[in-house]
């Protein structure tokens, strides 16, 4: 039985007031949190803004004709195929890990999670001045593999944390059934073990595109410049661009994001670790 | 049987590979290049004084030190007032009964935005120009752009702080919402029937049921900003930089002692964060003590 | 020692069309231990919430010594509530739960402190004021909870559940302590319960609620021996009910005609009712007297220190108890006299 705050006793002119107001801040900060969003619409299609138009009287395609260049499907194609393999790839060498910290105890159990924890907090840029030499020696530098093998970095541990949370509420006696009856290793887990896991390996995928998918700094350190995904394009238009190209890029770029934070908020109200995935965004 | 003994550091070994070649490694490697060890030009001595000359030399220590201040500054504002307004937004979210699921679809909007875009969205909010001193000249608050206060690009950081508050409420909010609605409301009912007021119930009830959660949220957003480039790097001024921003310009500087300087600029950095990790296990594991 | 009295108390929540709670009206008198009871999702929580001040009436009154206390907001009610997952403060000492809402009112430390060990040992949990909630069983959490309660001295103590996590051996002992400590401070205390023996152990008065609708309030025995209905009839364990057609003294079924001489007749409803009676006030195989019929044993099941029987009158059939110690054997497939005794059958109105 849940009872919200209008069904709380008190005096009934104040209780309407006090309710008022909460709404009233509410939609302010709600306001205050999406206005940014409206400054990039608006910017992506405003034509000769002048101050003090709060909105332009011009509206034009132009920002989204010139944007929408051979730069910049090169820079989504990079983006893509970064993003992806890094999500298929984290995915691949983070379930077993998963499954170990969910499903067991042992020794230095601890220690394994402090590590496989600290990179969401070390900052990249740390990391990546101190690869940077290495990965020059070993012509990983400005190589779209690369970039895709350092976002690893920041990804295992989303990717980890969010399955082993799986794990931990999944039994394996399941799997012992399976075996009995007669299935083997490989029928075992497609057909037993995959089906449970299944949501928590989108929403932990979603997440390692995401979070690869946003990555700017250890792209820039390990791809020298030559690796252009979606946000170093953007990076290098900033100093200098017209504000609707810039606005119509920056839309591109989230598009992906906000997609899938529509498909997977229901999701996110639950588990906090899952939502310690965008703290790396 | 041997299987059994070997299953669990079989199944470690991928995700710990990238974690001690790549980040550890890295982390390492960066050490040594800032400790001045240069094998490739025969260099194998360590010594401290990339440091020392970052901290004292005639050529650093003020922008360091000044950058350093601003840093600390930066992250405390920016994680002080987020914990705030997302504690604030998810006490209001939980107590909507009116819209609660487009109220918290709008809280968590910008959750996926990366940071880049983040500071170009205070840039087209806030800017002399920008949309806010738009809507001030339309309802005549302001008379021209040049009365709207600078707070993007400015000494203080106010714009990266603007940016990062923007883009941490939701994230300690939505961590907060979470554990608000695990707890359901009947602490506080128990509390009001023994006597606690509105705001004794929120200091003395919903404050400490969320201090573990909210505390290791701010850890998080706190050496994030402390650590973060894109930010400070569209949103900040030249002559006062951030400890990220200096130390990859150190690093890309043509003369390669400046790269050292750098690297030992990020490992201060990132020994910080470090230390911010200690702690988190700690309350995290505390937490759980007590539960 | 407050007098509560509910006036037409109606609860529809938001969403919803059919009232939570009813129509419901009750007096408490000062210092009685009173219990609500009646099945899961009836109403009881939903009324003690609106006693506390934790849900808003939609419509009626609510009075503490003849004050409205409709627009006294909870914390100044001095309505305690006891939920029954006990809920201490996980973060705060046992010591500092229990002087919780002193603390709340800025009564002074030293006599927070001196207070909290009084309460600690009138629920006997002296020396524990350091510990953590979470280092305390169930029983003893439940205990804190209750001295937590008592400590701020409230005018109405409202317990939800407070046996039902309990084990059986502790459920006995928490039962004494509600008991002793009501009795002993004389606190008009409501409990909550969906468990009819619970109810009839440790109340005054009870009110059965169904759907959120007052069936009968009354001393526990009334619901054994003067039903209102059917349906209360059943929710205390009885299970022979008979239609029959009530002229007077007499009540006549399809099975006899019997003779009616309860105590408060008067209060029994006229013309077509139902016929009950108690499985353990049904006589078996005894001489021949008035309200005796034959029936059949159809099914005989030893239940240790007594035994049950499914007995066919005619095209009914009725349950007797029969303690194991009565002499000579009944056995399935027996004829036998059953006698239902004038004084302790009872007729409730017919259910539709």
């Amino acid at each position: 039985m849940t009872t919200t705050d209008m069904e709380k006793t008190a005096p009934d002119s104040r209780a309407r007031m006090a309710t008022l107001f909460r709404y009233a801040a509410l939609i302010l900060l709600l306001v205050g949190l999406v206005l940014p969003f409206a400054a990039f619409i608006i910017n992506s299609f405003a034509f000769r803004w002048f101050y003090p138009q709060l909105i332009p009287n011009e509206w034009s395609m132009d920002a989204w004709n010139s944007v929408l260049d051979d730069d910049l499907f090169n820079a989504l194609q990079n983006s893509i195929v970064i993003a992806l393999t890094v999500t298929i790839t984290s995915l691949i060498i983070g379930l077993p890990a998963a499954r170990a910290l969910g499903l067991y105890q042992f020794r230095g159990k601890r220690v394994v999670e402090f590590l496989i924890l600290a990179p969401t907090i070390v900052p990249g840029i740390a990391v990546a001045m101190g690869l940077n030499i290495n990965f020059l020696r070993w012509n990983l530098a400005g190589e779209v593999l690369g970039v895709a093998l350092v976002h690893l970095v920041p990804v295992m541990p989303y990717v980890v944390l969010t399955l082993s949370g799986v794990f931990a509420n999944y039994n394996p006696e399941f799997e012992e059934q399976a075996r009995t009856l007669g299935a083997g290793f490989f029928s075992t887990f497609r057909h037993v073990t995959l089906p449970a896991i299944f949501p928590g390996l989108v929403v932990a995928g979603l997440f390692a595109f995401l979070v690869s998918w946003g990555q700017y700094i250890l792209t820039f350190l390990i791809g020298q410049g030559r690796v252009i995904t979606m946000p170093v394009l953007l990076f290098t238009t900033i100093p200098g661009g017209r504000n609707p190209n810039i606005a119509a890029m920056s839309l591109v770029f989230i598009a992906p994001a906000v997609l899938i934070l529509i498909l997977t908020s229901r999701y996110l109200s639950g588990e906090s670790n899952t939502v310690g995935g965008f703290g790396q965004l | 049987m041997s299987w059994e003994r070997w299953r669990i550091p079989v199944m470690l070994a991928p995700t710990m590979a990238v974690i001690i070649f790549l980040f550890i490694g890295g982390l390492l490697y960066g050490l040594l290049q800032s400790l001045g060890w240069q094998p490739r030009i025969g260099n194998f001595d360590l010594s401290l004084d990339a440091y020392v000359n970052i901290m004292t030399s005639e050529r650093y220590a003020g922008q360091f030190w000044s950058g350093l201040a601003l840093t600390i500054w930066v992250s405390f504002a920016s994680t002080f007032f987020s914990a705030v307004f997302a504690i604030i937004g998810a006490l209001l979210i939980r107590s909507t009964a009116l819209g609660k699921r487009i109220s918290t679809f709008l809280f968590q909007l910008n959750l996926p935005i990366p940071h880049v875009v983040a500071a170009i969205g205070i840039l087209f909010l806030f800017s002399q120009s920008g949309l806010l001193s738009r809507i001030g000249a339309e309802t005549g608050v302001i008379g021209s752009p040049s009365d709207f206060p600078i707070v993007v690009r400015d000494r203080l950081g106010i714009g990266i702080i603007l940016a990062y508050i923007w883009k941490e409420i939701p994230f300690i909010g939505v961590i907060v919402l979470a554990i608000l609605q695990s707890l359901g409301e009947d602490y506080e009912d128990i509390a009001a029937t023994l006597g606690a007021n509105r705001w004794q119930r929120f200091r003395f009830v919903v404050l400490p049921l969320i201090m573990p959660g909210l505390l290791s949220a701010s850890i998080i957003v706190f050496t994030f900003t402390f650590g973060s480039y894109e930010v400070p790097a569209i949103l900040g001024v030249r002559s006062v930089r951030m400890l990220p921003v200096m130390s990859l310009d150190f690093f890309r500087n043509p003369d390669l002692n400046a790269r050292t300087e750098g690297m030992a600029m990020s490992m201060i950095i990132a020994f910080f964060a470090l230390i911010m990790v200690l702690i988190y296990m700690w309350i995290s594991r505390r937490s759980v003590r007590e539960s | 020692m407050t007098h509560v009295t509910l006036e037409q108390l109606v609860k529809v929540y938001a969403g919803s069309t059919k009232p939570a709670v009813n129509d419901f009206s009750l007096d408490i008198p000062s210092g009685k231990l009173i219990a609500f009871l009646g099945p899961s999702g009836c109403g009881k929580t939903t009324t003690l919430k609106m006693i506390a001040g934790l849900i808003r009436p939609s419509a009626g009154k609510i009075t503490f010594d003849g004050d409205d206390i409709l627009p006294i907001p909870t914390e100044k009610r001095g309505a305690v509530m006891v939920f029954q997952n006990y809920l201490l403060f996980p973060y705060m000492s046992v010591g500092d739960n229990v002087g919780f809402g002193l603390k709340m009112r800025g009564v002074d430390k030293r006599i927070i402190a001196q207070k909290v060990h009084e309460m600690l040992d009138l629920v006997k949990l002296p020396d524990i004021a350091k510990r953590r909630p979470a280092q305390l069983s169930g029983g003893q959490q439940q205990r804190v909870a209750l001295a937590r309660a008592l400590i701020t001295e409230p005018r109405v103590l409202l317990l939800d559940e407070p046996l039902s996590n309990l084990d059986a051996h502790l459920r006995d002992e928490m039962r004494e302590l509600i008991l002793t400590i009501q009795r002993k401070l004389k606190i008009t205390t409501i409990f909550v319960t969906h468990d009819q023996e619970e109810a009839v152990l440790l109340a005054d008065q009870v009110a059965l609620i169904f759907d959120g609708v007052l069936q009968q309030y009354a001393e526990p025995a009334e619901f054994y021996q003067r039903p209102t209905s059917e349906r209360a009839a059943r929710f205390f364990g009885g299970v022979n009910f008979l239609p029959a057609k009530r002229d007077q003294n007499t009540v006549g079924t399809a099975v006899g005609t019997f003779r009616f001489t309860a105590p408060c007749i008067e209060q029994a409803p006229s013309g077509d009712v139902t016929l009950t009676i108690r499985p353990e006030q049904i006589r078996l195989a005894e001489a021949p007297e008035e309200n005796t019929v034959i029936g059949r044993v159809r099914e005989r099941i030893y239940v240790g220190t007594y035994t049950r029987y499914k007995i066919t009158l005619g095209e009914h059939e009725i349950e007797a108890i029969r303690s194991a110690d009565l002499p000579g054997s009944i056995n399935e497939g027996d004829e036998i006299n059953v006698t239902l005794p004038s004084d302790r059958i009872w007729v409730v109105p017919n259910a539709r």
